[in-house]
């Protein structure tokens, strides 16, 4: 009897588990019993939440486990196998239930109540608390629910969760419950001797379970009105129509992409000029140096680029909860399943992956409402291939300079519109082309169940809707943001050192050489002379030396070396060492390539958002040539290849981070890093190279 | 194996009711089938399909269950 020696254990601290299925109002029971969860984190070894909230009634403390949502205890997900783990006290470092609530829906009653005939067979003292009973009787339907406790041998309170109603005797019954006597076993015998033989165990079980639940429920529920067509019938069948549906649906998922992109957008200016002036205030006070380059270019950058996602994540969540909440969620899965079917996900992966075309992070956490494990690990493996909004800069500085504006077909379609749109397209064909593959490989298998209740309609609830985005928000900054961090310092650590001021006196000196022997080379045009002349005056002037001696520093670093070794690499995709170097760079956040490459073209800190920062780098790369040659770099199938190459490739660390965090270890993170790189260096080669061969 | 001339629920056409026969198949997603209501004499209704044809949205026990039409073809039923 391990529960009742964890009741011996726990005789100051009271323990309830909160069981039911999902779309049941069990999240609004917890936060009307518990309020904040006091704790949040995963089940030791897998990735199923575990949410603890603390309340004192009646002089004792009360800790209440809710359980994840489950159909059946017979479990078939981990999710449910982690509910069954912690009824029978077989979950590591959590406590044996004292007692155990059945939250059913009252307007769902019969489904509801299959869950709680399971429950009763645990042997643990079981209170049934049932949730949206208003809803159910202002649809006329009436719960006797003291004739229900009399046939089910064990307490029923029916609850109106968010206006209070019936929560202090629920908490007076879990008070008393662990002196109470656990209830009767049902009794499923002579269901289970109607049910004919040849059928499995299991499902005999369920069969007889039903005729049971028939039993019970007859006469003690009863239906003023006949359950006629609903206006929330009517709305159903609006938002499932083939034209009218598909229409609203297009709409609310225009808004909500809209809005985690624009909504989001002044927020995010919002922390970046003010980790901006956070910077200007840590470079007033601190004396020049490695210390204030550390806390300058490392930390408050590695924390800015913590802090900018919250926006996104919040708003996504808030809509994801109000979606969820009022039962839209279900329906968007269940309009969208037939088409990611054919790439090997389900309906539920589509919010994801939507929300991963502003950023992946967000998109990833919304993965979370996919409850079948493969098709979420799926959607998250390939949520960073969909292209995020932080690389629409490098597109439109690159597709801006290097693509030649001319019309393709039509005389309005520009090839660099063209361009644009193609490497978006070709983040979804690749996504697809991926989820397919491994769908058929790696993760095959027994064929997954769809089966999804779409749950009534019916108004979110603030509080629930709240403590979602705040759990979302929070579990973001706690976890990844000191991740994140962390890389930022590794990779500023690695573009900083070793530093040598005698060899970047020396790399800047001879760059000043050249400069003047061309400048007085009269082998060369007035022109060209002219142009060497204006760089070398540029050179001589406080900010040029100083963005030449960044540049000499960040060429001589860690972070240089590792450019060019591996230049033979990126060669093949057309790049100079320093484009690997920028690309290395990039690693944290591929915004970052713009910034590294303006550093490595002796230009400093340009901001390539501002239109003189992307002129000066335009410029600057337009001039870049090969080492010792007169060969350009920046070549159209270079440019192009560099675009492929950042449409598929992983250069992002807080992706990464957040993989690991959402999948419970390192193993998906290096999974995703390697199979996107090596995507993205074949796909930018047959650009490059197939570009070279046509002559662009 | 299904006999041919029991109908299944995916040939139950929008607006539809029928009686549930039986759930051909005792791997997970016949459990589950059966878990969620769908079992032997209980009247299903379907009620909707999605845009491009699949899934299926059915009315069974009160509520509303979305299932694809693959495992509805695992639903043997009769008319009503």
């Amino acid at each position: 009897m391990e529960s009742a020696a964890g009741r011996d254990r726990n005789r100051t601290r009271l323990t309830a588990a909160l069981l039911g299925n999902p779309n049941t109002g069990k999240s609004t029971l917890f936060t009307a019993l518990a309020g904040i969860p006091t704790r949040i984190g995963n089940y030791p070894g897998v990735t199923v939440e575990e949410k603890v909230g603390r309340f004192s009634h009646a002089g004792r403390a009360i800790d209440i486990i809710d359980l994840p949502g489950t159909y059946s205890l017979a479990a078939q997900s981990p999710d449910e196998q982690v509910a069954v783990d912690v009824l029978h006290g077989r979950m590591k470092d959590v406590p044996a239930p004292d007692c155990l609530i059945v939250v059913a829906d009252a307007t769902n009653l019969e489904r509801n109540l299959y869950l709680a005939g399971q429950a009763l067979e645990i042997g643990l003292p079981t209170i049934i608390a049932l949730t949206l009973s208003d809803v159910a009787a202002a649809r006329g339907v009436a719960i006797d629910a003291e004739e229900l406790a009399r046939r089910l041998g064990c307490p029923v309170v029916p609850v109106v969760a968010p206006t209070g109603a019936g929560i202090p005797q629920l908490r007076d019954l879990i008070v008393a419950a662990p002196h109470a006597p656990p209830p009767p076993r049902p009794d499923l015998a002579t269901h289970l001797a109607a049910v004919d033989g040849d059928r499995p165990p299991a499902a005999r079980e369920a069969i007889a379970r039903y005729a049971w639940i028939e039993t019970v429920l007859a006469g003690a529920v009863r239906r003023s009105r006949p359950a006629a067509r609903t206006l929330e019938e009517r709305i159903d069948a609006l938002l499932t129509h083939r034209v009218w549906g598909t229409l609203l649906f297009a709409a609310v998922m225009l808004a909500l992409f809209t809005s985690i992109f624009r909504l989001a957008a002044p927020a995010m200016d919002l922390i970046s000029a003010g980790m901006d002036q956070l910077a200007v205030w840590a470079e007033s006070i601190l004396p020049p140096g490695a210390i204030r380059s550390l806390v300058v270019d490392g930390i408050l950058a590695g924390i800015g680029g913590v802090v900018v996602f919250v926006p996104q994540i919040a708003l996504l969540f808030l809509f994801i909860a109000i979606l969820e909440g009022c039962g839209y969620l279900s329906r968007a899965a269940f309009l969208m399943d037939r088409l990611l079917v054919a790439a090997g996900l389900s309906g539920k992966s589509f919010i994801p992956l939507l929300s991963s075309f502003a950023c992946a992070i967000p998109g990833i956490m919304a993965a979370r409402t996919i409850e079948n494990r493969r098709d979420r690990l799926l959607t998250i493996l390939v949520a960073p291939l969909m292209s995020c909004s932080a690389r629409l800069p490098v597109y439109l500085l690159l597709c801006g300079a290097f693509v030649p504006d001319v019309a393709v077909g039509v005389s309005w379609l520009r090839l660099p519109a063209v361009v644009l749109a193609g490497l978006y397209a070709l983040g979804i064909v690749v996504a697809a082309a991926v989820a397919l593959l491994l769908s058929r490989t790696i993760f095959h298998g027994p064929p997954q169940p769809f089966v999804m209740e779409l749950p009534g309609w019916r108004w979110p609830q603030p509080a629930v809707v709240l403590e979602r985005v705040r759990e979302a928000a929070w579990s973001f900054m706690k976890n990844a943001g000191t991740l994140i961090v962390a890389v930022s310092v590794v990779v500023w650590a690695l573009a900083t050192y070793p530093r040598d001021e005698r060899a970047i006196d020396a790399e800047v000196a001879a760059v000043r050489a050249t400069l003047a022997a061309a400048a007085g080379d009269p082998a060369r045009s007035a022109a060209e002379r002219a142009e060497s002349a204006a760089e070398l005056a540029a050179l001589e002037s406080d900010d040029g030396l100083e963005a030449a001696r960044r540049g000499a520093a960040q060429r001589q670093s860690a972070l240089g070396r590792a450019g060019r070794l591996i230049e033979p690499i990126v060669r093949p995709l057309g790049w100079d060492w320093r484009i690997g170097c920028a690309a290395i760079a990039s690693f944290p956040a591929r915004e970052v390539v713009l910034g590294t490459l303006g550093v490595i073209y002796n230009l400093g800190d340009v901001d390539p958002g501002e239109e003189e920062g992307a002129t000066a780098l335009v410029r600057r790369l337009r001039a870049a040539r090969w080492d010792g040659t007169n060969r350009r770099v920046f070549t159209l199938p270079a440019a192009l290849s560099i675009m492929v190459f950042f449409a598929l490739c992983a250069q992002c660390a807080s992706t990464l981070v957040i993989i690991g965090r959402e999948t419970g270890g390192w193993v998906w993170p290096l999974v995703t890093f390697s199979y996107m790189t090596i995507l993205a260096w074949l796909a930018a080669f047959a650009t490059y190279q197939i570009g070279t061969r046509l002559g662009w | 194996m299904k006999p041919q001339h029991v109908p299944s629920l995916d040939r139950v056409a929008v607006g539809d009711t029928a009686r549930v026969v039986d759930v051909v198949g005792s791997d997970p997603t016949g459990l589950r089938l059966l878990e969620m209501g769908l079992t032997p004499g209980v009247p299903v209704r379907v009620v909707a399909q999605a845009p491009l044809g699949d899934p299926l949205e059915l009315e069974v026990r009160g509520y509303r269950l979305s299932i694809r039409r693959a495992d509805a073809a695992r639903v043997a039923v009769a008319s009503c």
